[in-house]
C-alpha cells in the first residue's frame, strides 16, 4: 500500500469518526442505562458516561422472566419477516413492470401507487380499523401481516424502480435476443443486478415494520398478540413510573439481533457487487 | 412468487397454450398490468377505503362514537384561527426543512465515506445503521432520558469538553433548543436510510466511469459533481422524496421528547391531529389537520415525480 | 350449583350461539361464555396480578370466562377511538376522568349497578359524580382514584425549621428556603397534565376557573387568574429553576427521589417508587394535603371507571364482573389492597379504609377537607373543555408569562383561544 493510498485511508476515517459517534453514542448511553443499579442510574452526581458502581443483569431479567418479552419478540419476528417478504415480492414485480414495460396508463398507475403513501396513518388506523375487523382479524397478529405491506409496497416499489433504472436496457435486450424470455430476463439478467436494491429495500421494509406502532397497537391487544414495541411500552411505563433500566434493556435486546443480520446483509451485497463490476 | 405461480400455472397447461401463455407474458401490454395487479389489488383493497373514509372526516363534523355530517371545508378554515395550527403549520416547515437538508449533505458524505476502502468496514458499518434499528418507540425514550433536564448526559459532557458554560441549556424547555433537539434525533433516526440507499446507488456506478473521467484530468470535486451526483440523482430523488413524507409526519420523537411543547413550539402535524382528533374525540377536525397538506404535497410529488422520471430516461 | 349448570345452559344455547352467528368467529373455548375487560396498566403491577387473580375467581364461580388486556394509559384514546369506530374490541373498559363524557353514546346506562354500590359504600366522591355520570345517568362504575398530594423533603424541612405549607401563600415562603439549600420546588410548567393538574386547584383555591359551570363562558381573564399568573412568577423566580419548563409528567417525581427537589405536588409514585428501589431518598419522603388558599382547599384527583360498550354482546356478564368486583366488598377491599395506596376507594364510608394505614406516609391521603376535581371545573367535562384541556391553554399561559409575556397579554391570549373552541 502506498503512502498516498494509506493516508487516504486514515483521512477517511477520520472523516468518519463523528458520524460513527452520533450514531452510536446513544445506543451506548442506552445499554450503559440498562446495565447500571438504580441506586446508580437515579444519582445524579453520579457520571453519566460510565458506570462506576458495579453493572447489573437486574433489568434484562426483570424484562426476559417477569414479563412476556419473549413472546413479543417472537409475534414481531413473524410478522416482520411475512410483511417484509411480501411486500418485496409484490414490490419487485410491480417496480419492475413501473419502470421497463410500455403499457395502459403506466405513469398514472406509479402516481398512484406514490399517493397512497401520502395518507397519514395518524387517522388512517381507523378507517382501516374497521376493514381489518371486517377481515376477520381483529386482535391477531395476521392482521398486522396484512396491514403492513400496505405502506411498505409503495415504499419497496419506488425504491426499487430506481435501482431498476440503473441497469442498462441493453443488457436485458441482449439476454432476449439470445432467446429468453422477459421473466427469464427478469429472473436471471435484472434482478441479480439490481440485488443492492433489493437488499435494501428488504433492510428497510423490515426496519419499517419492525418499528411500527400504531397499528400493533390498534389491532392487537392481548399479550399472545401483541408486538414488541407494544408490549415493552405497556409493561414498563405505568402513569409517571418508568422503568428506565429495563426500558433500555428492550431497546438493547430488539435492535443487537437485527443489526448483526444487517452488518452480514450490506456486506454480502456491497462487497459482492463490487467484485461483479470490476470483472 | 409470481414466476412460481406463472410457473404453477403453465405446467398444469397444455402446451399450446402454454406457448400462446408465454407469449402473451412477453407482451408488455398484458405483463405490466398482471404485474402491477397484486400492488393496486392491495391499496385498493386496504388504502382506498380508509382514505376516502379519512377524507369525509376531514370534511365532516365526525366525533368519535356520534353521528356526523357534512361541513364542507369549515374545519380547515377554522383551524387556521387556531393559534396552536398556526404555530404547527410554521413548525412543519421549520422541522422538515432543516431536518432533511441536513439529512441530504449528511447522508452524501457519509454514503461517499462509506464507499472509499475501510479498515473495518463491517462494524463501521453496522454502527451506522444502528440508530435505524432500534424500536423507535424505545430510541426516543433513550432520547429523553438523554436530555432529561436532571441527569441530561449531553450537558454533562459538553460541559464536560468545555463547549458550553454551566448550567447549560434547557433542552426541552426552550423554544430554539426544543426545537434544535427534536431536528438532531430526526436528523440522528434518519440518516443510515440515506447513507445506505445512496451507499447502494454509489456502488452500482461502474468503475470506469470515475477512470474514464481521471484520465480526462478530473479532480475529485469535478468527478463527484459531473459523475457522482448525476448517476445518483434518480435514487436521491426517491429518498428524499420519502424523507419528506416521513419527516412531515413525524409523531414519535414530538410526542415522546416535547408533547409539542414549549408553549406549542415544536408541535407537528401529527402531534396536533392526535391532541384534537383523538384526545378530544374530534376526529373530523383531527383529520383535517392531517390532511391540511394534502393537497400541496401532491403537487410537489407530482413535479418531483416528474423530475425522476425524466433523470432515469 | 344447579343454577350454575341452568346459567351455562343458557348460555350454550342462546348467547353463545347467538355470538357465533352474528361474528362469524367462534368462541374461543367450548360453549363458555366469554367477556373481555381492557383494562390501563397500574401504576403497581401488583393491582394487575391481583385483578387477573380475581378474574379467574369469577369464573370459577359463575362459569363466565374473562380475558383481560392492559394498555398503556396514553394510548387509550387512539385505542378506544378505534373500537368505537369498527363497534368490536372488548366488552368492559377501564375510564379515565372525563372519559364516560367523550363516549357517553356508546355506553351502557350503569345507573343500577352505582345505586347498589352507593347503598353499600356511601355515595361516590364529587369528582366521580361529576365525570361518570353524564347528565343524570351513570355511564361508569367509579372505581378509585388517585389524587395529587404534596410530596415534601421530611428532613429539609426540619433542618430548616420551616413550617408545613398550608396555603400556597405558605409554599412561596418554605420554597424560597428551599431553593437557597439548593433544593427547589418542582412544579412543571409544560404541555402535560402533571402542569393542570397543579394550576388547576391553585386557581380554583383563589376562586378563579377556566370557564363557568354552564360550560359556555370562558372565564380565565380575571383578577383571580391574575393572581395566579403573579403567584407563578414569583415561584418561578425565587423558589423554582428553568428547567419546569421542559418537564414532563415523570420530571418532578425524578427529581425529588434523586435528591434534587424539596416539594412536588403528584400522586404518592414518587415515594413508592423510591421505596421499591431502595433510593436513599425514600425515608425522608413525606406527604401532606395539597395547599388550599381564600376559596378553600382543591385537588385534582384521576378518577378510575368501569364502563361497557353498548356494542358489546355480553351487557349482562359484564355487569355481573363489575358487580363481583367492586359490589363485594371482600372483594373489592382485596382490589383496593393491592394497589400500594395508587388505587383509593371513591365512595364515601370507605374514606376510613385500612389502605391508608399501612404506610405512616400515607395518612395525608386521607385528605379530611378537600374537594376532589377533575379538569376544567367547574365546568362540566364536555369534549369542547376537554379540548381546552387537552391543548394545554392554562399551562401555555403561565409558561408565556413566566418568561417575559405580560400578565394581561398572557389571560388575554388564553381567552381567546378559549373563546375559539368554545365558539366552535
Amino acid at each position: 500500500m502506498n503512502r498516498r493510498v494509506l493516508t487516504n485511508r486514515i483521512l477517511s476515517h477520520l472523516a468518519l469518526l463523528p458520524f460513527i459517534i452520533f450514531a452510536v453514542f446513544p445506543f451506548y448511553h442506552m445499554a450503559l442505562t440498562s446495565l447500571k443499579q438504580n441506586r446508580e442510574l437515579y444519582d445524579r452526581n453520579a457520571v453519566p458516561l460510565l458506570i462506576v458502581q458495579g453493572p447489573t443483569l437486574e433489568h434484562y431479567t426483570k424484562l426476559l422472566w417477569e414479563t412476556e418479552f419473549l413472546n413479543w419478540t417472537k409475534n414481531s419476528l413473524m410478522v416482520t419477516v411475512l410483511a417484509t417478504v411480501i411486500s418485496l415480492v409484490i414490490g419487485t414485480v410491480a417496480a419492475y413492470a413501473l419502470a421497463r414495460l410500455k403499457f395502459f396508463a403506466v405513469g398514472s398507475l406509479g402516481t398512484g401507487i406514490f399517493v397512497t403513501y401520502l395518507v397519514p396513518t395518524s387517522l388512517l388506523f381507523l378507517p382501516l380499523a374497521q376493514v381489518v375487523n371486517w377481515l376477520g382479524l381483529g386482535d391477531s397478529k395476521w392482521a398486522l401481516v396484512v396491514t403492513y405491506p400496505t405502506f411498505l409496497v409503495p415504499f419497496c416499489t419506488w425504491l426499487l424502480m430506481g435501482y431498476f433504472r440503473t441497469v442498462p436496457k441493453e443488457v436485458e435486450e441482449c439476454a432476449m435476443v439470445d432467446g429468453a424470455t422477459r421473466i427469464q430476463a427478469l429472473w436471471r439478467i435484472v434482478l441479480p443486478i439490481a440485488v443492492p436494491g433489493l437488499v435494501c429495500a428488504a433492510l428497510f421494509a423490515f426496519t419499517l415494520s419492525w418499528n411500527e406502532f400504531i397499528y400493533a397497537l390498534t389491532f392487537t391487544s392481548s399479550s399472545e398478540q401483541i408486538t414488541a414495541s407494544v408490549g415493552v411500552t405497556t409493561e414498563l411505563i405505568r402513569g409517571d413510573i418508568y422503568y428506565w433500566g429495563s426500558l433500555m434493556a428492550g431497546a438493547v435486546l430488539a435492535s443487537v439481533p437485527i443489526v448483526i443480520l444487517y452488518v452480514f446483509f450490506l456486506d454480502y451485497y456491497v462487497s459482492g457487487l463490487t467484485a461483479g463490476a470490476i470483472k | 412468487m409470481a414466476i412460481g405461480s406463472v410457473g404453477v400455472v403453465t405446467a398444469s397447461a397444455r402446451p399450446s397454450l402454454r406457448a400462446r401463455l408465454s407469449e402473451l407474458l412477453d407482451r408488455e401490454s398484458w405483463l405490466g398490468p398482471i404485474f402491477v395487479s397484486p400492488a393496486l389489488v392491495l391499496l385498493l383493497l386496504l388504502v382506498a377505503y380508509p382514505f376516502f373514509m379519512a377524507l369525509y372526516f376531514s370534511v365532516s363534523n365526525a366525533f368519535i362514537g356520534r353521528p356526523s355530517n357534512f361541513i364542507g371545508i369549515r374545519n380547515f378554515v377554522r383551524l387556521w384561527e387556531s393559534d396552536a395550527f398556526r404555530q404547527t403549520f410554521q413548525n412543519a416547515f421549520v422541522f422538515c426543512g432543516a431536518a432533511v437538508g441536513a439529512k441530504v449533505v449528511l447522508g452524501i458524505s457519509l454514503a461517499l465515506l462509506l464507499n472509499q476502502q475501510l479498515w473495518f468496514k463491517r462494524m463501521i458499518r453496522g454502527a451506522v445503521l444502528l440508530p435505524w434499528v432500534i424500536p423507535t418507540a424505545l430510541s426516543t425514550l433513550g432520547w429523553s432520558w438523554m436530555f432529561n433536564s436532571l441527569y441530561s448526559v449531553v450537558n454533562w459532557t459538553l460541559l464536560a469538553i468545555g463547549i458550553i458554560d454551566p448550567p447549560g441549556p434547557n433542552w426541552l424547555g426552550q423554544k430554539y433548543y426544543a426545537m434544535a433537539a427534536v431536528i438532531i434525533v430526526n436528523i440522528w433516526r434518519g440518516l443510515p436510510f440515506f447513507a445506505i440507499t445512496l451507499l447502494a446507488g454509489l456502488v452500482a456506478i461502474p468503475k470506469e466511469l470515475y477512470e474514464a473521467a481521471e484520465a480526462d484530468g478530473a479532480g475529485p470535486i469535478a468527478r463527484f459533481w459531473y459523475v457522482t451526483l448525476p448517476l445518483l440523482k434518480g435514487v436521491l430523488g426517491i429518498v428524499v422524496l420519502f424523507s419528506t413524507i416521513f419527516t412531515f409526519s413525524e409523531f414519535n420523537i414530538i410526542y415522546v421528547l416535547t408533547h409539542g411543547g414549549p408553549m406549542n413550539s415544536t408541535h407537528l402535524f401529527a402531534t396536533l391531529a392526535r391532541q384534537v382528533g383523538l384526545e378530544t374525540g374530534r376526529i373530523g377536525e383531527g383529520a383535517a389537520i392531517s390532511l391540511y397538506l394534502f393537497p400541496a404535497l401532491m403537487i410537489v410529488v407530482w413535479a418531483q415525480l416528474r423530475f425522476v422520471r425524466k433523470q432515469a430516461y | 350449583m344447579s343454577s350454575l349448570t341452568r346459567r351455562q345452559f343458557t348460555t350454550t344455547a342462546g348467547v353463545g350461539l347467538a355470538g357465533v352467528l352474528a361474528t362469524g368467529i367462534p368462541p374461543a373455548r367450548g360453549q363458555q361464555r366469554e367477556i373481555s375487560y381492557l383494562c390501563w396498566n397500574n401504576f403497581a403491577p401488583a393491582s394487575d396480578k391481583k385483578l387477573a387473580e380475581i378474574g379467574q375467581r369469577f369464573t370459577k364461580d359463575t362459569g363466565i370466562k374473562i380475558k383481560i388486556d392492559h394498555i398503556n394509559a396514553e394510548q387509550q384514546p387512539a385505542k378506544y377511538a378505534s373500537e368505537v369506530q369498527t363497534q368490536a374490541g372488548h366488552d368492559l373498559v377501564e375510564m379515565r376522568m372525563h372519559f364516560p363524557w367523550l363516549y357517553e353514546p356508546q355506553l351502557v346506562d350503569v345507573s343500577d349497578i352505582v345505586a347498589d354500590l352507593e347503598k353499600k359504600y356511601g355515595k361516590a366522591v364529587s369528582s366521580a359524580q361529576e365525570t361518570a355520570k353524564v347528565k343524570g345517568i351513570w355511564r361508569a362504575v367509579p372505581q378509585y382514584h388517585a389524587m395529587f398530594v404534596a410530596t415534601y423533603r421530611e428532613d429539609l424541612f426540619k433542618k430548616a425549621g420551616l413550617k408545613i405549607p398550608d396555603t400556597w401563600e405558605d409554599l412561596y415562603v418554605a420554597g424560597k428556603e428551599l431553593k437557597k439549600m439548593g433544593h427547589p420546588v418542582g412544579i412543571p410548567i409544560n404541555q402535560n397534565l402533571d402542569s393542570i393538574s397543579t394550576a388547576g386547584p391553585i386557581l380554583w383555591s383563589l376562586g378563579g376557573m377556566e370557564v363557568d359551570k354552564d360550560g359556555k363562558t370562558v372565564r380565565i381573564n380575571s383578577p383571580q387568574a391574575a393572581e395566579m399568573i403573579e403567584w407563578y412568577r414569583k415561584m418561578f423566580r425565587d423558589c423554582m429553576e428553568p428547567e419546569v419548563l421542559s418537564w414532563d409528567n415523570a420530571s418532578n417525581n425524578q427529581s425529588i427521589q434523586q435528591g434534587k427537589a424539596g416539594w412536588i405536588h403528584n400522586p404518592v409514585s414518587a415515594y413508592i417508587v423510591a421505596k421499591q428501589m431502595k433510593l436513599p431518598t425514600a425515608d425522608t419522603i413525606n406527604h401532606h394535603r395539597t395547599p388550599g388558599g381564600p376559596n378553600g382547599r382543591h385537588e385534582t384527583d384521576a378518577p378510575r371507571h368501569i364502563g361497557i360498550w353498548k356494542f358489546s354482546r355480553n351487557v349482562e356478564p359484564s355487569k355481573e364482573f363489575v358487580r363481583y368486583l367492586l359490589g363485594r366488598p371482600e372483594t373489592y377491599n382485596e382490589y383496593i389492597m393491592s394497589g400500594d395506596a395508587f388505587n383509593l376507594p371513591v365512595y364515601e364510608k370507605l374514606q376510613d379504609h385500612p389502605v391508608f394505614k399501612t404506610d405512616s406516609k400515607y395518612a395525608a391521603l386521607k385528605s379530611e377537607g378537600v374537594q376532589y376535581h377533575a379538569y376544567g371545573w367547574p365546568a362540566p367535562p364536555s369534549d369542547k373543555v376537554q379540548l381546552i384541556t387537552n391543548s394545554f391553554i392554562l399551562p401555555i399561559m403561565l409558561a408565556k408569562a413566566v418568561t417575559g409575556t405580560s400578565t394581561k397579554d398572557a389571560m388575554a391570549w388564553a381567552e381567546g383561544e378559549m373563546k375559539k373552541i368554545i365558539a366552535g
